[in-house]
Order: structure tokens, then sequence, then C-alpha cells
């Protein structure tokens, strides 16, 4: 007994000790005075709603030690994942809006969990205050590369001649790419068969690399080392100018078809923050993601930033919310 | 041989004094954390993550996955010593495990899942290095349909699993189905059988379940008149299996070698199924598969050398693919990424010291983890010495602790409570709870897989017969389940089995 308390006391001991020493305890002072927030030694919580390792928690945790050197308070990244990020959102948007509890968020999922009733969302766009977007990661088409079709246009030209003759991967139903193939046969009329991966990018580019779908639908990060090594054709980028990674590969709009689809994400606290937190928690945010470190980071993983402040990111997500409500129907399950 | 001078040159850079003490310190701290009940390896090695993020990149990967090996470990010493599953893989070894500790074989339990788990470890690492790309290639060849095919083989060996009586062990396997539906519907994306509570849209912990099925409903299982069970602490000479031990455990430790380091490979599958594969394997196969539920040393080195073959193997994929086979894996993976490492074939052209140095900390990890852990395993079970009144307290706040750490979620303790009095009610019928667990960890990957592959198949059922691995898997699964009525000859070979 006596021995099994001195192990128990010793191994809290260490883990207090190494705890100590993995948190940033370094306050600085660039903080301005603005009103008391945040108060000394009250943390904040920054909740991801997805787990721990996907590129929305890695996005966080990059910019987490940042946010607290200009907050001058601990930051905590807290992974609440599940349903699709409903989960997190939920708890988000129910949390006090004192400026405490922040949230990543990443759009198609919390422009989207909302808008199907079936989901039974209890938050809307207006439960958010947006206060930066950081990232944006068009989506892009990418075949086999075996495959006999060379350019976007003959790909697309080939399913329209035969609905449903390819299929396509996706991450699950009412994801990003699911939307983006929805627009494609909304725009273009070419069908393919959506396979919905709901376990995420991985396996979708799993299936994809053993030949079990025949195309691709991912984000830009998703495919940049593929295309490097040759497993994978990209035909087509969907945003308005190339992707800086894959500078070769042409926009949807290049090749005649005006159409943008991708995943954004960015931060927001719960609506109703006071102006003056509000404020500063977007100047802190502002620093974090434009931080050279962060920013260097965020492009070895493929990501290129691109920051929104507060008002734009929240005039984008009203954008986003208006081009997935035209193709909701397309992403329901009929019954 | 050039393979062997870089490998070399990783184990000159991982036997730096630093990276061997960031190894040490992570098997440490994740046998610590496996030691808490619910706090599994990805939790574990996603709550260490920020103590890494200081460190260089190689020692903050080794000592992640030093982590990762610790936390299963840590997760079978509460397996075997207090019925309570640390996670999710060790939860079969707990069968075995602790009617061995109850028989005052609790030490010889410990010792033989260390060495189980140093073996299949350190063989599906020689794998990685001996043949990584092919295996990354051939873990590719299991497309959905496969899967699927993978599966059904899993289910049969439900047959296997059944006690005394099959209906019984098919309701319990139609208990796990039921659960595991709870949750979002797959291919609908809407809720199902969540009664409108947002916790159960995500399905019902896994770990809270088991914790709740096999460790609260044997506490509640004692009766107020009855005697408590007596657990031995082994004294210092039973701390070690004896020859016979160790003479049965060799072929389960081989067994189980092949099942995870097979199943390891392929993307999708969790360290769980394969240690629940590798005790149904021992339950059809063990010359001694009469004596499995009744502390047989087969059903805990099976099941541990399984999962750490597993855990090793699914590497494979990560470093030839940059494909993260399992939950564990993609947290290890994000690590990766904020050091700014991206796993996948470029690791071994632009940072081939740094990925050298990870593999030969793996074998390095496997080493102290063995280490470390046999002397302790009189350290652990002196735990048996505290009077059982005590120490049933002290379990059930572990379980509390446990089911709550899993999500940070109150919700989770409410599941694990009442989990137990199912528990509680399915033992006092005899229903056996082994083919629950297989049927609650297999269900979802089944139905993902069967949906996945008709979607592929466009709704086509010959997608299963048509393709040739998933045929003849199916047909082995079909195989599996006829064979009770194919030993016409002797009917009651299996039937007659004691209860699992």
């Amino acid at each position: 007994m006596s021995r099994k308390k001195i192990f128990a006391a010793v191994a809290a001991a260490s883990l207090l000790a190494l705890t100590g020493c993995g948190a940033n305890a370094g306050a600085s002072n660039s903080a301005a005075a603005a009103g008391d927030f945040p108060k000394k030694g009250k943390s904040i919580d920054l909740i991801v709603a997805f787990s721990s390792g996907g590129a929305v928690d890695t996005a966080a945790r990059l910019i987490q030690p940042v946010l607290e050197k200009e907050l001058g308070t601990n930051v905590e990244v807290i992974n609440k994942p599940g349903a699709g990020g409903q989960i997190g959102y939920t708890a988000l948007t129910s949390a006090k809006p004192d400026g405490y509890t922040l949230g990543a968020t990443g759009s198609p999922s919390v422009v989207v969990s909302p808008l199907d009733p079936a989901r039974g969302a209890k938050y809307t766009r207006d439960s958010f205050q947006p206060l930066g977007r950081q990232v944006i990661d068009p989506t892009v088409i990418a075949v086999q590369p075996d495959s006999p079709y060379q350019t976007l246009k003959e790909l697309l030209e080939a399913v329209k001649a035969k609905p449903k003759s390819l299929t396509a991967s996706t991450t699950g139903i009412q994801t990003g790419e699911h939307f983006a193939l929805a627009q494609i046969q909304e725009s273009t009329g070419s069908e393919f068969a959506p396979v919905h991966f709901s376990e995420g990018a991985s396996q979708a580019t799993t299936a994809f690399l053993g030949k079990h779908v025949d195309v691709l639908v991912a984000n830009v990060s998703d495919v940049n080392d593929l295309s490097k090594q040759g497993k994978a054709r990209v035909l087509g980028v969907m945003s308005g100018d190339r992707a800086p990674s894959l500078p070769d590969i042409p926009t949807f709009k290049e090749s005649g078809y005006d159409l943008t689809a991708g995943t954004a994400r960015g931060y927001s606290a719960p609506a109703g923050l006071p102006a003056d937190v509000a404020k500063k928690l977007e100047a802190a945010i502002e620093k974090a993601i434009e931080d050279p470190a962060v920013v260097q980071k965020m492009k070895d993983l493929g990501l290129q930033t691109s920051y929104l402040n507060g008002t734009d990111y929240q005039k984008f997500w009203a954008g986003q919310e208006d081009d997935f409500k035209k193709v909701l129907p397309l992403v329901q399950k009929k019954d | 041989m050039e393979t062997l001078n870089e490998l070399l040159g990783g184990f000159a850079t991982a036997m730096t004094w630093q990276n061997l003490l960031f190894a040490f310190l992570g098997c440490l701290l994740g046998t610590i954390i496996g030691v808490l009940p619910g706090v599994g390896p990805v939790a574990g090695v996603a709550l260490l993550i920020p103590l890494t993020l200081n460190l260089d990149p190689a020692g903050s990967i080794i000592m992640l996955c030093a982590i990762f090996y610790g936390t299963q470990y840590g997760g079978t010493i509460t397996s075997v010593l207090l019925n309570t599953p640390g996670e999710a893989s060790s939860a079969i070894t707990t069968i075995d495990g602790y009617a061995m500790t109850k028989m005052g074989r609790a030490g010889a339990a410990l010792t033989l899942a260390a060495v189980g788990s140093f073996i299949g470890g350190t063989i599906a690492t020689a794998g990685l290095v001996a043949a990584a790309r092919p295996l990354g290639e051939m873990g590719l060849l299991v497309g959905p349909p496969e899967f699927f095919a993978l599966m059904v083989v899993g289910i049969s060996l439900l047959v296997a699993l059944a006690g005394k009586s099959m209906v019984k062990a098919l309701v319990s396997g139609a208990l796990g189905l039921l659960i595991s539906m709870v949750g979002i519907d797959p291919v609908a994306g809407a809720p199902r059988f969540t009664f409108g509570i947002d916790n159960l849209m995500d399905g019902v912990s896994f770990v809270a379940v088991i914790v709740g099925v096999f460790g609260l409903s044997e506490i509640l299982s004692f009766r107020r008149n009855e005697p408590t069970p007596v657990v031995h602490a082994p004294g210092f000479r039973q701390l070690f299996p004896s020859r016979t031990e160790w003479r049965r455990s060799a072929p389960a430790m081989a067994r189980g070698t092949g099942v995870g380091f097979g199943l390891g490979l392929i993307p999708g599958m969790t360290g769980s199924v394969s240690s629940l594969l590798s005790y149904a394997t021992e339950k059809r196969f063990s010359r001694f598969r009469h004596e499995l539920g009744k502390g047989a040393v087969e059903g805990v080195a099976g099941p541990e050398t399984a999962n750490n073959a597993h855990a090793n193997a699914a590497l494979i994929p990560l470093f030839t693919l940059g494909i993260p086979a399992s939950p564990t894996i993609a947290v290890l993976m994000g690590a990766f990424l904020q050091q700014g490492l991206t796993p996948g074939p470029s690791l071994f052209t632009e940072h081939s010291e740094i990925a050298w140095a990870i593999i030969a900390s793996l074998f390095i990890g496997n080493v102290l983890l063995l280490l470390l852990n046999v002397p302790l395993v009189g350290l652990w079970t002196s735990i048996l010495r505290v009077p059982t009144p005590i120490l049933t307290a002290v379990i059930l706040v572990f379980m509390v602790i446990g089911a709550y750490t899993i999500n940070f979620s109150v919700f989770d303790v409410y599941v694990m409570i009442g989990f137990g009095l199912l528990g509680l009610a399915l033992r006092n019928l005899d229903i056996p709870l082994a083919p629950m667990v297989l049927t609650l960890v297999l269900g979802p990957l089944m139905e993902r897989s069967l949906r996945e592959s008709l979607e592929i198949s466009q709704g086509d059922f010959t997608v299963f017969t048509s393709r040739p691995i998933s045929a003849v898997l199916i047909g082995l699964g079909l195989l599996i389940i006829c064979s009770p009525l194919l030993k016409l000859r002797k009917p009651k070979a299996l039937m007659e089995d004691p209860e699992a």
C-alpha cells in the first residue's frame, strides 16, 4: 500500500511538472488595456469541432501560442468532435458570449448543418459572431494517373453523355465535396455517382489510390503530395485563381466553368460579444493568423492563408450559405 | 543493405541520451495514462501532444510513439487486475486476464502480455523496415467490398464465441449490433435512435460501454450475502509464467502476430478488431480452446500480441502512403504535421534522417516497454493486496473518471452506469458478453463498408462475389458459419464448449 502511495505521488508530481513545462506561462503585455478582458489567470477555451490531428485542429494549435502571447492569458484548445462538427458548434453557440469561449468554424460544416431540418441543429448562422477567416482550401477534381481524360472538359463531357458512369469520392453526405459535385451537376449537367467516405479525406484518398473509385474530389491540401508523386492527375481547381501549390493546374473558370467551391476555416465566438471584447479578440486573431511562422507552417501543409476580418468573414459566410441553399435539394437523401 | 545502413543511422540518432529519455518518459507517461480506464491511446496521445511541441521533431515524434505504446500496455494492466478495460483494444483481455487474476496468476498474465506486446510490436516493425512499400500497396487492394467481406469473416467467428447456447450468443451479438446503430445514419446523414439527445449523435461511446458491461457489472454482481471473490495477490514466485504457460502462449502469440499484422495494414481497421479476432481465432483453433474464458493464457497472449502487432503495422500505410490507418495514427499524423513533417513517401526523401530515427525508436520503444513493465509487474500486482472493499471503491472512482475523460462529458458516465446494469442483467441470464463486444466493434465498420461498396457498384450486390479477394473471404466466412454442421461426426465438438 505504502509503495503504491509513493508511486502514485511520484507519478502525479511528474505529470504536474511536465504539464507545467508544457503550458505557456509567459504572458506579455502587448495586449492593450481595453476593459479588463481577459482577466489574468482566466483561460480562454478554443473549441475545435473535429478530432485532434485533423486540418482544423492543426491550424487552431498553430495559432494558439500566438493568441496566448497577444491576449496575455492561457488559450486551451478543446476537441469536441462528432456529428460532422455539430456537437462542437452546439457547444460553442450555447456558451456565454463573454469572450472566454471561442471556436474554430469551418465551412461547409458550420454553414450546412443548420440548413437541413433533418439534422436538428440548435443554431443558425446568426448564433455565431465571426472574428476572422484563416484559410481557404479550394476543392479539386483528380482522376487516376492512367485515366483517358486529360482535361476537365473531356471528363465532364464524358460524364454528361453517360450519367453516373464514373464514381467520385466525397467525405460524406452534405460535405464540401458533395456540394461541389452538386454544383457541377447543376451547372453542367454532368452527374457523377457519389461514394461517401464518411470517415474523411484519408479514407477517400485510400480508396482512390486503390482504384476503388474513379474520381477523387478533395481539397488542394489533400492532393499536393499525390500530385507530386504522380499518383493522381489533378484536372481542375475550383477557385478564382490558381492554387499556389499547384501552379500548373487550371481553374474551373479557365476551363470554361464558372464555379468555385472549397473549404474555408476561421474563428468565431457565440453571438453577442461586448464590442470592446470583440475588437480585442479580432485583433489578436488577425495577429495570430498573419504571424509569419504560422503562415509558413500552413504553407508547408499546402494551405494558403487568406485572412478576412470579422465583417468580411461574415459576408463570405452568408454568400456560401446562399450557394449551398441553391443546391441543397441535390444533396438531400430522397426518401 | 542500404536500408540496414539507414536504419543503423536511425539508431545512432535515436540512441542519444535525450531521445532515450524522451522514449522512456513517453513509455512511463503512456503507461500511467493507460492505467486510467477510458483514456485510451487516442486521448492519451492527444492530451500529451502539447507537451511535445517544444521538442525537436525527432524527439517529439519518438516521445509520442512511446506514449502510444505505453497507453496500449497500461490499458492491459487494468484489464487484467481490475476487470476494467483501459481501452478498447484490451477489452477482450479482461475475460481471461481477470480470470487468471482470480486464480492468483495476475503476474503471469501481465508478464505474458508484456512479452507478447514486445514480440508483436517488434516483428511488425521489422516488417516495416523489410518491406514497407509492397506491404503498403497490399493494403490498398482492400477496397470497401473486400473490407466488408473481411467483416463477414469476423462476424462469422461469433460461432466460435458461442458458449453453451448458440441462441444466447446470437442474442448478445444482435444487442451489440443494435447498440452500434445508434448515432448518425451514414446513409442518410440523419440521426437514428438518438431520441433527440445531442450526445447520442455520434453513437454510444464504445469504451464507456465496455467499462460498464465488463467492469461495473462485475462489481454490481457481488451480492451482499456472498463472500466477495477472493483475488490472490501473488507471491514473488508466481509473478512469472510457468514453463507450461510459456509453452502454451507461444503458438497464441504467433497467431496473434499474424492476425494483428495483417489487419494493421488495412486502412480503417482499428486495434480492437485485431484483438477481438485474435481472441476468436484462439477460441476456434487453439488446442486448449475449451479452457478459454476460464483463465487460459491464450486469451491474454493472443489478443495482447495482436494489438501491438496491429499498432506497429498500422504505421506502414502512414509511412508509405501518408494514410492514417486508425484514429490513434491520425493523431500521430497531426503531430507530424505540426512539426512540419508530412508523412508519406516524401518523408523518406526529404527528412530521411528523422524517418529512420523514428523507426529505430519504435524498436527501442518496444524494448523499453518490456524493461519498464516486467520489473513493475510486482508493483502493479501489489494493488491486489488492498482489501477488497477499498479496492472496489477505488475501481468505481476510476471507472467514473475513465468514462468522463473519454470526451470530457458526464453523459458517458451515465452510459457506463446504464450498461453496467445491462451487463448485470445479461450475467444473470447467462448470456455471454463476448459476442456483444464483437458486433459492437464490427457493426459500424461492416455497415460503412457495405454502404460504400453498394455506392461504388450503384446498388449491385454482385460486387462482393465478382471480385476475387472478397469472393474468397465471403466463402471463408460461410465455411466458418457452416463448420459446426460439417462436423456431424462430432456434433458436440463446438456446442459443448464451456461458457465463453
